[in-house]
């Protein structure tokens, strides 16, 4: 990118003549042209601009606005006060918030890991499949294609201490069954592996795309130079997948932080407070205690939270690229 | 014209500027009052937000209703827009739309425990003096408690929902056991029947993380002669009253006469349980009644017996239940609140009240209709004992009523699993109570 703009910015204005208006600016009949076709392109785009308005910033600007300010429904509508930072004083002193916060990470970083660490196999081992993948595929893809809460609830039959066959299973084979729901630590499992169950084939097919861009030459010229293949795959193929993977994760996280329906459907947040999400957290706030500003901290809080980790991550990943570029 | 990156930021700014303040109509709340007090006779079109009403003999219990109203007065159409059935969903999506300034629904049907939080937030309008003198005496006290806030009421008597023991008559007649009158005389009955192997579970009820246990706590402490807030609103969870009811919680589990999966037991879960056969007693509802002695949706039907809530031995209480149910509330910004009213004030009337004990599985909210031709004839036990139950409001009274929940169901909950013990669970809810209290919860 950097040197993009660099031979950009270094290639000599039109006729080599160092008198020449400086980059960026253009003699008056190109001037007045570009400033047509500037016209002219916001033109087009005020209507996108206008929708994407009222759809996304109003809604960002609104809610920084409630969560920054004293909020009160009364007979004449919704009310913004005086400006406030108690809402954010109410999350940051109290163990709830740190403790949603925690699970929200934790189940993040281990669901992504496992996702990812399963799509590449599983996207490793379709690549090397003739005939039969496009049936694979199709077959890994209907877990990705269920609507959330089906999926969420389908488990919840499945994981059901009465009935589940989940339970059923864990009795013929342990002999005793098992609280799966009713308990933190396997209630906490118990959503990973849905979410995982769910989003593998996602990074799978993120994956195999990656694989399947890789020059055919880069493995030939490894194998001449005798590299096996788990050199191969360490050497070769991870460092090629490492953009499209990074994409992947970064989806991943945006999704993985913001889970809702899965707590919601499978446990509504319990045992105690043990698999309640930050999402959940604002839910309940929000839309069941009518605490409009508490509720858009909550938000707000996370947004910045999530965004910085996707920074870092990019951060970490692009030092990472650069290192190798040098190398 | 050109268009600088300023100008399109100014834009946006105004946008949203005056997005902030479209809320800020000024609307005054005695002019709605006052506009409520008429209803005019020119046509009108009203909304009905409804949940499905369980219905005794198939037919649509709202519709009947609505068509009743439309006879009385032609001038008015009604129509229904569905809601969700469960009362945390339902809160969810009317009370955005509410916010929101929605003229529609004109009037909806909420939860009895709605009241204080939509009164204090606007969202239902004051009812006090559009009511006539002496309307409440018609109704159990606990309604009204539960639908006043600071001496107004925000919302009108529809029906009730209260809580019963459900039983297999087969097995306690196989075993010579009656039913039980106290938790201790249960817990024994229960593993009695367990220890023969002709039942899984001794007592089904519901202690998942959601308003369902905290209604169940409210019942156990009533049980034990204790209360979560007292008449004033303060916190008054403790003593030997509220030890009592936690280790009472924790014993069903640790004995195993309900199963450890009832943390994630809500009404639902319990009911399915219990018409497939699995329990020998059930907390819940008055609805499990129809749905329990259905034949084509239960195992057991037929087999089912009703009975009051047990008690504490020596206290001399059995019969506990929440005030449970549903009334309708009038959207302040109704674009028809005087007929919305009318509406109102027609479905907590005798015509409606009888209709719904002649078609409705649920318990009409006006005490003389309980005790009327058309209940009797239904047969429905839970109608027919309603008169005997000792109705208690849950602590309903402040406006931070989802925190106090909270605050009883998250250690209750833990108690239940194991994970605290019944003191440390009291002082838990204690101190959870406070901060809900002082609007320090989340």
């Amino acid at each position: 990118m950097s040197t993009a703009l660099q031979s950009k910015t270094s290639t000599p204005a039109k006729g080599g003549d160092s008198r020449s208006a400086p980059p960026g600016r253009q003699t008056p009949s190109a001037g007045s042209g570009a400033r047509r076709r500037t016209r002219t392109g916001w033109l087009f785009a005020s209507p996108a601009l206008l929708v994407v308005t009222v759809v996304t910033v109003f809604p960002v600007v609104f809610s920084l606005a409630l969560s920054f300010a004293e909020v009160r429904l009364d007979y004449g509508g919704l009310r913004l006060g005086s400006p406030t930072f108690a809402h954010y004083e109410a999350l940051l002193s109290n163990p709830e918030w740190y403790h949603a916060l925690a699970f929200t990470l934790g189940f993040t970083i281990v669901s992504v890991l496992l996702e990812l660490v399963l799509g590449t196999l599983a996207a490793l081992v379709l690549e090397r499949l003739g005939a039969a993948r496009g049936w694979l595929i199709a077959l890994l893809l209907l877990p990705w294609a269920l609507i959330n809460v089906v999926a969420a609830q389908l488990w919840s039959y499945l994981f059901n201490g009465t009935y589940g066959a989940v339970s059923w299973l864990c009795e013929q084979v342990l002999g005793t069954q098992p609280d799966i729901l009713g308990r933190p630590v396997p209630a906490m499992a118990a959503m990973v592996v849905v979410d995982v169950w769910k989003t593998t084939p996602f990074v799978a097919i993120v994956v195999l795309a990656g694989l399947m861009l890789i020059s055919a030459e880069v493995y030939e010229a490894a194998e001449i130079d005798g590299a096996g293949p788990w050199t191969t795959f360490w050497r070769v193929t991870l460092p090629q997948l490492k953009p499209i993977v990074a994409i992947a994760v970064l989806f991943r996280i945006l999704q993985a932080f913001g889970i809702f329906d899965l707590p919601f459907v499978l446990t509504q947040g319990g045992p105690g407070t043990a698999t309640q999400s930050v999402a959940m957290l604002g839910y309940r706030i929000l839309f069941q205690d009518l605490d409009f500003g508490g509720g858009a901290a909550v938000a707000v809080s996370t947004a910045a939270i999530v965004m910085a980790c996707c920074l870092l991550f990019l951060r970490v990943l692009r030092a990472q690229t650069d290192e190798e570029v040098r190398g | 014209m050109t268009l600088h990156r300023r100008t399109v930021l100014a834009g946006v700014g105004s946008a949203v500027a005056a997005g902030l303040a479209s809320g800020c109509g000024g609307r005054d709340v005695d002019d709605l009052v006052a506009q409520a007090a008429t209803t005019p006779k020119k046509p009108a079109r009203l909304t009905w937000w409804v949940s499905e009403i369980p219905s005794r003999r198939g037919a649509v219990v709202a519709d009947l209703i609505i068509r009743a109203f439309e006879r009385r007065h032609p001038n008015v159409r009604i129509s229904k827009i569905n809601a969700l059935s469960t009362s945390d969903g339902n809160r969810s999506a009317i009370a955005t739309q509410l916010a929101g300034g929605s003229p529609q629904p004109d009037v909806y049907l909420g939860d009895t425990t709605w009241p204080t939080q939509f009164g204090r937030a606007a969202l239902a309008l004051p009812v006090n003096e559009l009511l006539p003198d002496g309307f409440w005496d018609a109704y159990p006290e606990a309604l009204r408690r539960s639908s006043t806030y600071r001496g107004t009421a925000y919302a009108v008597p529809f029906f009730l929902d209260s809580t019963y023991l459900f039983y297999r008559k087969d097995l306690l007649a196989k075993h010579g056991l009656r039913v039980p009158r106290s938790w201790e005389e249960l817990l024994h009955t229960s593993r009695t029947v367990q220890r023969a192997g002709d039942t899984a579970a001794g007592f089904l009820w519901q202690a998942a993380v959601t308003e369902s246990l905290t209604a169940n706590v409210t019942e156990f402490l009533a049980d034990a002669g204790g209360t979560v807030l007292d008449e004033r609103g303060r916190a008054a969870l403790s003593g030997a009253a509220a030890e009592r009811a936690f280790s009472l919680m924790a014993e069903f589990t640790t004995s195993g006469v309900t199963p450890r999966t009832v943390t994630t037991y809500e009404e639902s879960d319990s009911q399915d349980a219990f018409v497939n056969g699995r329990g020998l007693f059930l907390r819940n509802w008055s609805y499990a009644w129809v749905n329990s002695s259905t034949p084509n949706v239960s195992r057991v039907a037929g087999k089912v017996g009703v009975a009051l809530r047990p008690g504490f031995e020596g206290t001399g209480r059995r019969g506990v239940s929440c005030a449970g149910g549903w009334s309708n509330f009038v959207n302040p910004s109704s674009q028809q609140l005087g007929t919305a009213m009318e509406f109102a004030r027609f479905c907590a009337g005798e015509e409606v009240q009888r209709l719904l004990a002649r078609e409705a599985g649920v318990i009409p909210a006006m005490t003389s209709v309980l005790h009327g031709r058309e209940a009797r004839a239904a047969g429905d036990p839970t109608v027919l004992r309603a008169a005997d139950l000792h109705l208690v409001a849950r602590p309903v009274q402040t406006p931070h009523y989802p925190q106090v929940s909270k605050a009883l169901y998250t250690p209750a909950n833990a108690v239940v699993g194991g994970d605290l013990s019944p003191a440390a669970g009291v002082r838990a809810a204690q101190d959870g109570l406070r901060k809900a209290l002082e609007g320090k919860a989340l």
